[in-house]
C-alpha cells in the first residue's frame, strides 16, 4: 500500500488563521504511531502541540521552525516509504521534500479571526454552478382567482391616470395580472372619441397616431414600398379537400384536432414550399445577401382586438398534420386573447393571410417584412364550374399569392402557386410529389 | 372530542377569564399528566382568577403555587415535562416573563431540535398580555415579537371567550412548547361559550378566524385588538364601508392562506396590534401580504400599533393603544392611493 | 508571556487550598494511595469494587485523551477535557442505580460512559454534526447543556416529577442528580434551583465539581463562603469530599442517593477536584495559572492513587492492566474511527425535528429549501 497522508495544520482554536511552527519533534524518516506528538506550534491563543493523525514514516517537514503558516497548509507528509521515488539526501531535515510525491500546498482561504467556532469560510465570490434554473413562483395553488383585476400597484396608478378601467383590460401578465404594456395599449385601443352627451356629432373626430396602430403602418409603408410586389392569382376547385376534411373528422385519431381547411392549405404550402425553397428566403439588404432558410416559420396573419399582428409557428414543415392542427389552433386562441408573445412574432419566413373569413374573394397582400412571398386566401364559396366536362356548382377558393420580385421571379412564383393550388385541387397528389 | 350523534352542550356566558378556567379544568380532567404551575395560582386562584377553584377541584399536587422565581417556573416545567409530565405554567403579567426568557428561548424552543427529535417538551406558558386597565409600568407590556422570532416555539393569542375555552384546550394538548397570550384587558368581556371538549369541528390551533365579513378592506388583529378592529369595523358600516376583520389567533405560524384570501377579494390590510410597530408582527404581515398579494392589493399594507417608546403612565395609555379613529384613519388612507 | 495572575485572590485561593490536603478534605482514599476514614463516609472497600472503579477512570481518561488528539488534528472543533476529574465523575455515578437520572454539565465524559453511551455520540457536537449525540431516555443520561446552571433547574423539575410519580406508585425509588461546576454555582438559575428543591423537598443530588476555575475565574473568587456551607443556608443536605478520591466520592453519594431515595432532603455536593486542562482546547490556562498549582494537583491524581491502592492490596488479578490497556487502545481506535466517520448533519433534519407537528408553513419553507439546494450542480442527490 503506498500512501501518503498530509496533515494540514487544523484551526485549534475556533478561528484561529495561522500558527508559528514553534520546533519539531520527529525528523525525516522517523516511523511515529498515531497520536505522537509531531511539532510544537505557536498561535495566538497559546502553544499546543500537534499529534499526529496516522502512522508511518515522517516522508517530509513541509515547513520550517519560525515559518508562519496558514491554517489548511499541508505541514508534514507521512506514509509508506517505498511511495516516495529517491528523495535528495537531506542535510536538514526541515529542507528534504521529495521529488513529485507532495502535491503543491494549497492556498488556504482566508478566515477573519472569531471567537468562537470554525469562523467564517470566505466563500469564492462566484456564483455555484446550477442545474436547473432557480424556480420561478408559479402562481400558488390552492388560491382562489380573484374576482377583481390583478395588477401591481404602479400599474393601478397607471390605470387611473390613463381613464382606464381594469376589469376591461385582458390581463397578458404571468401572474394573470394587467401589465403597463397591457394597461397603455388599451388606452391607445380605445375607439376614437364617440359624441358624448346630446346634441350634433362633430364635425370631425381627431385620434393621436400612435401605439400599435402606428407601428403596423409603418411596417406596411416599409414593406409594401421597398419591395416590389407582383400578386399572382389562382382559383381552384376545392372540393376533395372539403372532402378530405370531412373524412378525417369522422376519424377517431383525428377526434380531438380542430379542421379545418386553413389546416390543408397550410399543409399544401409546406409542401409547395418543399419543393420550391428559393421562396422560403429573404432579402437582407444591410448584409448584402439572400438568406434562405431551412425551416419554414409559418406566419399566420390575425385580427386581433389590438389589432393586426401575424405570430408564427416555427418549423411548420417538421409538424405532422395533427400537430400542425394543434399549432394552428393554439396560435389563433392566443391571438385573439391578445396574449401573443414577442418571440412568436420574429422570424417567420412565410405568411399565409386569410381574407375570406371577411367575405371577399381576393386581395393584394402586402408581404410581412423582411419575408419573400405572402399567400392571401379568399372565401370558399360555390360557383358554376367545369367539372367532368359540364358545368356544375363547385366550391371554389381564390389563391392569391404576393412575392418580392426582388428574389422570386415570375417563374417561382407561378410555379409555387400552381403547386398549392394543384394540391388543394386534388389532395391526393401529395403522395406522389 | 364529541361523540357524534351527541346533542351540542348547552351555552353558558362567561367571561374570557372564566372560559379559560374552564377550558383548564376540562384539560385536567382529560388528562391527568396536566398540572398548573405558577405564582398565587391555587389558594388565590390567580391574580385575574383564571385558576380559581381548580386546586380545590384536583389538589395541591396538580394545582401548584409555585415560588416566585419566572426562571424557575418554566425550568421545572422543562424537567417536569421531560419526566412526562404536561406543565401549564403562568407568568403573572406580561413584563415578568423576561426572568424566564432563557429558559424559555435556549431551551424550551431548542430541546427538540437539539435532541434530534427525541425529547419533548409539551409546556404551555399562559402570559397575561397587554394593557388598558391602568396598570403601573411593567404590567401592560406586549412582547409576542420576541417569542415569535423564536423557531420552535408556537405563538397563539386569544380575543374571546368561545375562542379562549377551546385555544387553551388545544394549547395544553400540543405536544410542542405554546406561549398563550390571554388579553387581561379583555378578561371580564362576556360571550356565550360551548362548554366542553374541543369538538372536531373546531378550528386548528394554527387557524385564524373571520371575525367579520366585509369587502371593502380586511382588518387583521389578535388578542385586545380584535374588539377594536369589529368596533371600527361597526362605525364603518354606519358610514357606508363594509369591513373585514380577521383575528389571527395564532402569532406562530401565522395563518397566511387565510390572510391572502381576504386581501385579495378586499385589496386593502391593515394590521393591528397593541406592541410597537418596529419589528413587530405587522411588519412581517405586510411583507407576506406585498410577497403574496402584490397584484391584488391597490394600496400598502397599513399598521396601527402601539408607538415606538416604553409604555407610558396609566393616565396616557389611552393616547398610546390604537383606538377607533386610529383604525378607521388607517383604512382611510388606503383609499386615497 | 508568563503566567500572569488576573485575580488578586487567586494567591489566597491557593493558600487556602494549601490547608485542603487531602487530608484535610473528607474521602476514604489518601493521595498516596492509602486508605483512611473519614466521620460520615462509610464503605465497603472490595478489589471487585476498586477494580471496577479504576477501569472506568482508565476509559474515561482514555477516550478524552483521544478525542483531544482529534481535536488537535483538526478533527474536531472544540473539546473540554475532564481530565483530572475522573474520580468525580465515575466514583459519583457509579454510586446511583441506573434508573436515577443524570443531568450532565458538558464536560462529563467519564460518568457518560459509564452509563454505555457510545464515544461517537459524545464527539458529535463538538465536531458539528449534531447538537447532541444520543438518546437520554436510553441512558437516563440528559443532553449536554451548555447554559451555565440551566440544567438545575431541569433537574430539579423532573424530581418534582418523580416525587408525583411516588406518590402514585410506591414502588418507584429513584432520583435525580445533577453535575454543574464551581463557576455555574453563581447563576441565578442555579440558586434559584437550590431554594427551589430544598423548599419543595425534591428528590435530586446537587453534585458540584469544584474543579478551581471557571475558565479563568478561580473558585475563590466566585462564592465569598464555600459552596457545600451555601448550600446547608438553602436547606440542601450538604457534604464535602476529596473529589480526587473516587472511593470517598462513592461513598458520599451514596449515602446521598440513600438519604434522598428514603425520602430526605435534597442533597449537595461539594467534590474537590481539578481542571487538569485547560477550559477548552481554545484556551491557554498558563496565562492566568501557576505551573506548581499544576504540579501540585498532579500529585494528588486519582488513578494513580487508586492504582497504588490496588497494588499494595495485589487486589488486580494477573493481566488486569495489560486487558484494560488492549482495551482502552480499543476504545481510541474505536472513537477515532467513529469520529472520523460522523455523518454531517443536513438542514433537512433541522427542520423537520423542530416541531412534533410542522406547520405548513414551514413545511413550505423546507421545500422550497430543498428545491433550492437541489437546484445546483454539486447538490449530493
Amino acid at each position: 500500500m503506498a500512501e501518503i497522508n498530509q496533515f494540514r495544520l487544523p484551526d485549534v482554536g475556533e478561528g484561529l488563521t495561522e500558527a508559528e511552527i514553534v520546533a519539531w519533534r520527529v525528523a525525516v524518516g522517523d516511523t511515529v504511531l498515531t497520536n505522537d506528538t509531531l511539532v510544537e506550534v505557536e498561535t495566538a491563543k497559546a502553544v499546543v502541540e500537534l499529534p499526529s493523525p496516522f502512522p508511518g514514516t515522517v516522508l517530509a517537514l513541509l515547513a520550517e521552525a519560525g515559518q508562519t503558516v496558514q491554517v489548511g497548509t499541508p505541514i508534514v507528509a507521512i506514509g509508506d516509504p517505498a511511495a516516495v521515488p529517491a528523495a535528495p539526501a537531506a542535510a536538514a531535515p526541515e529542507a528534504a521534500v521529495p521529488e513529485a510525491a507532495v502535491p503543491e500546498a494549497a492556498v488556504p482561504e482566508e478566515r477573519p479571526e472569531v471567537l468562537v467556532g470554525y469562523g467564517p469560510t470566505r466563500t469564492t465570490v462566484a456564483r455555484r454552478p446550477r442545474r436547473s434554473p432557480a424556480v420561478p413562483v408559479p402562481g400558488r395553488p390552492g388560491v382562489p382567482a380573484s374576482r377583481r383585476p390583478l395588477a401591481p400597484p404602479p400599474v393601478r396608478k397607471l390605470a387611473r391616470n390613463l381613464g382606464v378601467d381594469l376589469t376591461t383590460v385582458e390581463p397578458t401578465g404571468t401572474r394573470g395580472h394587467v401589465t403597463r404594456q397591457d394597461v397603455q395599449q388599451a388606452s391607445e385601443n380605445r375607439r376614437p372619441g364617440r359624441p358624448a352627451g346630446p346634441g350634433a356629432p362633430p364635425a370631425e373626430i381627431r385620434t393621436p397616431i400612435q401605439g400599435i396602430r402606428k407601428r403596423t403602418a409603418a411596417a406596411v409603408v416599409a414593406s409594401a414600398f421597398t419591395a416590389p410586389h407582383v400578386t399572382e392569382w389562382l382559383t381552384v376547385d376545392v372540393k376533395r379537400s372539403l372532402r378530405l376534411l370531412e373524412t378525417l373528422r369522422d376519424d377517431p385519431s383525428y377526434r380531438d384536432v380542430r379542421l379545418t381547411p386553413l389546416l390543408l392549405i397550410a399543409r399544401a404550402v409546406l409542401h409547395a414550399l418543399a419543393a420550391h425553397p428559393e421562396a422560403n428566403a429573404s432579402w437582407r439588404a444591410d448584409t448584402n445577401e439572400i438568406v434562405q432558410f431551412r425551416d419554414v416559420n409559418l406566419g399566420i396573419a390575425a385580427a386581433t382586438p389590438r389589432g393586426l399582428v401575424v405570430p408564427n409557428i416555427p418549423a411548420a414543415n417538421r409538424l405532422t398534420a395533427r400537430a400542425l392542427a394543434a399549432a394552428l389552433a393554439e396560435l389563433t386562441a392566443t391571438a385573439r386573447a391578445g396574449k401573443t408573445t414577442t418571440e412568436r412574432l420574429r422570424h417567420g419566413t412565410f405568411t399565409i393571410t386569410n381574407f375570406g373569413v371577411f367575405g371577399v374573394d381576393g386581395a393584394t397582400p402586402i408581404l410581412n417584412p423582411g419575408e419573400a412571398a405572402i399567400l392571401g386566401v379568399g372565401r370558399i364559396a360555390e360557383r358554376p364550374w367545369a367539372h367532368k366536362g359540364k358545368v356544375r356548382l363547385r366550391p371554389v377558393l381564390t389563391l392569391a399569392l404576393s412575392f418580392d420580385h426582388r428574389l422570386v421571379d415570375g417563374e417561382l412564383g407561378s410555379e409555387l402557386l400552381a403547386h398549392i393550388g394543384r394540391l388543394l385541387e386534388r389532395p391526393e397528389l401529395s403522395i406522389v410529389t | 372530542m364529541t361523540t357524534p350523534g351527541s346533542t351540542a352542550p348547552p351555552l353558558t356566558t362567561l367571561t374570557l377569564g372564566a372560559a379559560l378556567n374552564a377550558g383548564l379544568r376540562q384539560a385536567m380532567a382529560d388528562d391527568d399528566t396536566v398540572m398548573l404551575v405558577g405564582e398565587d395560582i391555587g389558594r388565590l386562584g390567580g391574580v385575574f382568577r383564571v385558576t380559581a377553584g381548580l386546586q380545590d377541584a384536583f389538589g395541591a399536587d396538580r394545582v401548584v403555587d409555585s415560588l416566585l422565581a419566572e426562571s424557575g417556573i418554566v425550568g421545572t416545567a422543562i424537567g417536569l415535562a421531560l419526566r412526562g409530565y404536561r406543565p401549564v405554567c403562568e407568568i403573572q403579567f406580561d413584563g415578568f416573563v423576561y426572568p424566564a426568557f432563557d429558559q424559555i428561548v435556549s431551551q424550551l424552543a431548542k430541546m427538540r431540535a437539539r435532541s434530534n427529535g427525541r425529547l419533548s417538551l409539551p409546556v404551555t406558558i399562559r402570559i397575561p398580555v397587554g394593557g388598558g386597565i391602568g396598570a403601573v409600568e411593567h404590567h401592560s407590556e406586549s412582547n409576542e415579537a420576541y417569542f415569535c422570532h423564536t423557531a420552535g416555539l408556537r405563538v397563539v393569542a386569544c380575543a374571546s371567550p368561545a375562542d379562549a375555552h377551546w385555544m387553551i384546550q388545544q394549547a395544553v394538548a400540543c405536544d410542542d412548547p405554546v406561549i398563550f397570550y390571554e388579553p387581561k384587558q379583555r378578561y371580564w368581556d362576556k360571550a356565550d361559550v360551548a362548554v366542553g371538549p374541543v369538538p372536531g369541528s373546531a378550528p386548528g390551533l394554527g387557524a385564524a378566524r373571520l371575525a367579520r365579513q366585509g369587502d371593502d378592506a380586511t382588518l387583521i388583529a389578535y388578542g385586545p385588538t380584535v374588539r377594536t378592529a369589529l368596533d371600527a369595523a361597526t362605525v364603518a358600516a354606519g358610514e357606508g364601508r363594509s369591513y373585514e376583520v380577521i383575528d389571527l389567533r395564532s402569532l406562530s405560524p401565522i395563518d397566511l392562506p387565510l390572510l391572502e384570501r381576504s386581501v385579495r377579494k378586499t385589496g386593502r390590510a391593515v394590521v393591528i396590534h397593541e406592541a410597537p410597530s418596529f419589528v413587530g408582527l405587522g411588519a412581517e404581515i405586510a411583507a407576506a401580504l406585498t410577497e403574496r398579494c402584490f397584484t391584488a392589493l391597490e394600496a400598502p399594507v397599513q399598521r396601527v400599533c402601539g408607538y415606538n417608546v416604553p409604555y407610558p403612565p396609566a393616565r396616557a395609555e389611552r393616547l398610546y393603544l390604537p383606538d377607533i379613529d386610529r383604525v378607521l384613519d388607517a383604512v382611510d388612507a388606503t383609499f386615497s392611493y | 508571556m508568563t503566567g500572569q495572575l488576573l485575580h488578586p485572590q487567586a494567591a489566597a485561593g491557593s493558600a487556602r487550598e494549601e490547608g485542603e490536603t487531602s487530608e484535610a478534605l473528607p474521602g476514604l482514599l489518601a493521595a498516596d494511595g492509602t486508605l483512611r476514614s473519614s466521620p460520615g463516609l462509610s464503605l465497603d472497600v472490595t478489589p471487585r469494587l476498586a477494580c471496577g472503579l479504576y477501569r472506568d477512570m482508565v476509559l474515561g481518561r482514555r477516550l478524552d485523551q483521544e478525542a483531544y488528539h482529534l481535536q488537535r488534528q483538526g478533527e474536531l472543533g472544540l473539546w473540554l477535557s475532564c481530565r483530572g476529574q475522573e474520580a468525580a465523575q465515575v466514583g459519583s455515578i457509579r454510586g446511583l442505580n441506573d434508573g436515577d437520572y443524570v443531568f450532565p454539565s458538558y464536560r462529563e465524559q467519564a460518568a457518560a460512559l459509564c452509563r454505555g453511551i457510545d464515544p461517537a455520540g459524545l464527539l458529535a457536537q463538538w465536531r458539528g454534526c449534531s447538537h447532541s449525540g444520543w438518546d437520554p431516555t436510553a441512558h437516563n443520561f440528559h443532553i449536554y447543556s451548555l447554559v451555565l446552571a440551566t440544567q438545575l433547574l431541569h433537574a430539579t423539575g423532573y424530581a418534582l416529577g418523580v416525587a408525583r410519580d411516588r406518590k402514585r406508585d410506591p414502588l418507584i425509588d429513584d432520583i435525580v442528580l445533577v453535575y454543574f461546576g464551581d463557576g455555574a454555582a453563581s447563576q441565578g438559575d442555579a440558586n434559584e434551583a437550590f431554594n427551589w428543591a430544598a423548599a419543595s423537598n425534591a428528590p435530586v443530588i446537587f453534585f458540584c465539581q469544584n474543579n478551581q476555575w471557571a475558565i479563568s475565574t478561580p473558585s475563590s473568587a466566585q462564592s465569598s463562603t464555600r459552596l457545600h456551607q451555601r448550600a446547608e443556608g438553602f436547606g440542601l443536605r450538604s457534604a464535602l469530599v476529596d473529589g480526587n478520591d473516587v472511593l470517598g466520592v462513592h461513598a458520599a453519594t451514596r449515602a446521598a442517593a440513600a438519604s434522598v431515595r428514603a425520602g430526605g432532603r435534597p442533597a449537595f455536593i461539594e467534590a474537590v477536584t481539578y481542571r487538569m486542562a485547560g477550559h477548552s482546547t481554545s484556551d491557554n490556562p498558563d496565562i492566568y495559572r501557576e505551573a506548581d498549582e499544576v504540579a501540585r494537583w498532579q500529585a494528588r491524581d486519582p488513578i494513580v492513587r487508586l492504582r497504588a491502592l490496588l497494588d499494595a492490596r495485589g487486589w488486580a488479578e494477573p493481566g488486569f492492566y495489560q486487558a484494560l490497556e488492549s482495551e482502552a487502545d480499543a476504545l481510541a481506535a474505536q472513537t477515532r474511527e467513529a469520529c472520523l466517520a460522523l455523518p454531517p448533519p443536513r438542514l433537512e433534519d433541522t427542520f423537520r425535528n423542530t416541531f412534533a407537528a410542522e406547520p405548513a408553513s414551514l413545511r413550505e419553507e423546507r421545500e422550497g429549501y430543498t428545491t433550492y439546494q437541489e437546484s445546483f450542480d454539486d447538490h449530493a442527490r
